[in-house]
């Protein structure tokens, strides 16, 4: 097929391409309320065989790689066979003593991150559990690091979660040991901090040293109190005597993550902090 | 054209669409890994009018608003206008050769993420610089090549004309 010379833009060409300008802006202004149903829609017509196949293939590959880590293990097991019952009975002793029970055993749901190609892909993204596995909008979505986001718009198979990176992410936080509260949100896009947390509306007398463990506190009821957001690196600056502000260095970083943790009931316990203690198992 | 290159040509398409969903996420990282999905539309572009390419690139983009909702409609415009004026530049400037070729799908990767970051409005100072100066110029290199092997493998049995520039 002759390519090129023989073809501009007609008439009707222009006319098209004006029309879809316009539908897309059209699209750009639509209220929330019309946006989500659209997109909602979209997924679970036309889009929800593209999404099975994404979802198949990312269940395929850890598959691969858990099939590379159960044969090191068969391996391993293979070796250390002879020693099994002495290897048990200090396993249950271990266990007696530290008390390791199953940390978060029931109230969540496992997903895979459903990862796109745009920029703004780590300020939402999809994960593949939806209404049928218990997803609910406003759940939290963690990481064995610690809070990602929570889930915005539920689909039947499929989430939109909203990560801390979105510009309009916030929660209610406090220092590990519960001396300082506050409200984290995106420290903003300008700049070389833009992918750091600011921890705002923390007393002026109170100081929140270098280094300190930000969580989850729970407050609002939102997301459940005790899930680390992240660890303070610094000052940002204070409001006029009567505020300050802290750079908070993410725990997760949304682009980085292949798995999360879907919160879908209120913690028996009522505080996370133990599931996320470092040198226990993590969920 | 002829019905079986016709056909080829949408084998081809609807192979880099499945591609996008299964082994793109496998290929790198997530801002870096070739774009299929634009690649498949910049290759719809080289044969198609520019009104149609407009049409394919509204849809395209729609679909993919529907899976980043942080900027719905921004998807739909960058599309639409990636169609379009691939369409049109090929139609009115470009001779066909893989270069360039190659060259249209990284300026079009490119163009691609700039109109989204921008009318997205969720991008703005130091990290708009990184994404335009870093990112989508790895993301549109590796979419180039992607694309060249494509043409490179298939071109002319798809009756893509090229050149041996």
């Amino acid at each position: 097929m002759a390519i090129g010379a023989d073809r501009y833009a007609s008439r009707a060409d222009t006319l098209v391409f004006l029309v879809c300008v316009l539908l897309s802006l059209a699209a750009m202004s639509l209220p929330q309320r019309l946006r989500e149903p659209l997109a909602q829609a979209l997924r679970q017509t036309v889009l929800a065989p593209f999404l099975a196949l994404q979802q198949q293939t990312e269940l395929l590959s850890a598959s691969l790689q858990r099939y590379d880590a159960v044969a090191a293990q068969r391996d391993s097991a293979a070796l250390v066979a002879t020693f099994l019952p002495e290897l048990r009975s200090e396993n249950a002793r271990l266990r007696g003593l530290l008390g390791l029970g199953p940390r978060l055993g029931s109230g969540y749901v496992p997903a895979e991150v459903l990862h796109q190609a745009e920029p703004t892909n780590a300020l939402t993204f999809l994960v593949s559990a939806g209404r049928k596995q218990g997803v609910k909008p406003l759940s939290a979505v963690v990481s064995p690091q610690g809070l990602v986001g929570i889930v915005s718009s539920v689909d039947a198979q499929t989430s939109v979660v909203v990560t801390w990176a979105h510009p309009e992410f916030r929660a209610s936080a406090m220092a590990a040991d519960g001396s300082v509260y506050g409200i984290v949100a995106p420290h903003g896009s300008d700049g070389p901090r833009s992918w750091l947390l600011q921890l705002q509306g923390v007393a002026y007398r109170q100081f929140v040293p270098d280094g300190a463990l930000i969580l989850t506190s729970g407050l609002g009821g939102v997301l459940p109190r005790g899930i680390p957001i992240g660890t303070v690196v610094g000052g940002a600056g204070e409001a006029e005597g009567w505020e300050r502000t802290y750079l908070v260095r993410p725990a997760v970083h949304p682009a980085a993550i292949t798995h999360v943790m879907i919160l879908t009931a209120p913690p028996s316990r009522g505080d996370l902090r133990s599931v996320f203690e470092p040198d226990g198992q993590t969920p | 054209m002829r019905r079986s290159d016709t056909f080829r040509f949408l084998v081809v398409l609807a192979v880099l669409v499945v591609l996008q969903f299964s082994v793109r996420s496998h290929l790198g990282g997530d801002r870096i890994a070739p774009d299929f999905l634009l690649l498949a539309l910049l290759i719809w572009t080289i044969r198609a009018q520019p009104g149609t390419s407009a049409g394919v690139g509204f849809l395209v983009g729609l679909a993919r608003d529907a899976l980043t909702p942080a900027s719905f409609g921004a998807g739909a415009l960058a599309h639409t206008l990636v169609g379009y004026l691939s369409a049109w530049s090929k139609a009115v400037f470009f001779a066909e050769n893989l270069f360039v070729n190659g060259c249209l799908f990284f300026a079009g990767t490119w163009f691609r993420n700039l109109v989204m970051a921008l009318a997205s409005g969720k991008m703005k100072g130091g990290l708009l610089g990184w994404e335009l100066l870093v990112w989508s110029p790895l993301q549109s290199l590796t979419t180039a090549v992607a694309g060249v092997l494509v043409l490179w493998l298939f071109g002319r049995r798809l009756a893509i004309r090229l050149s041996d520039a």
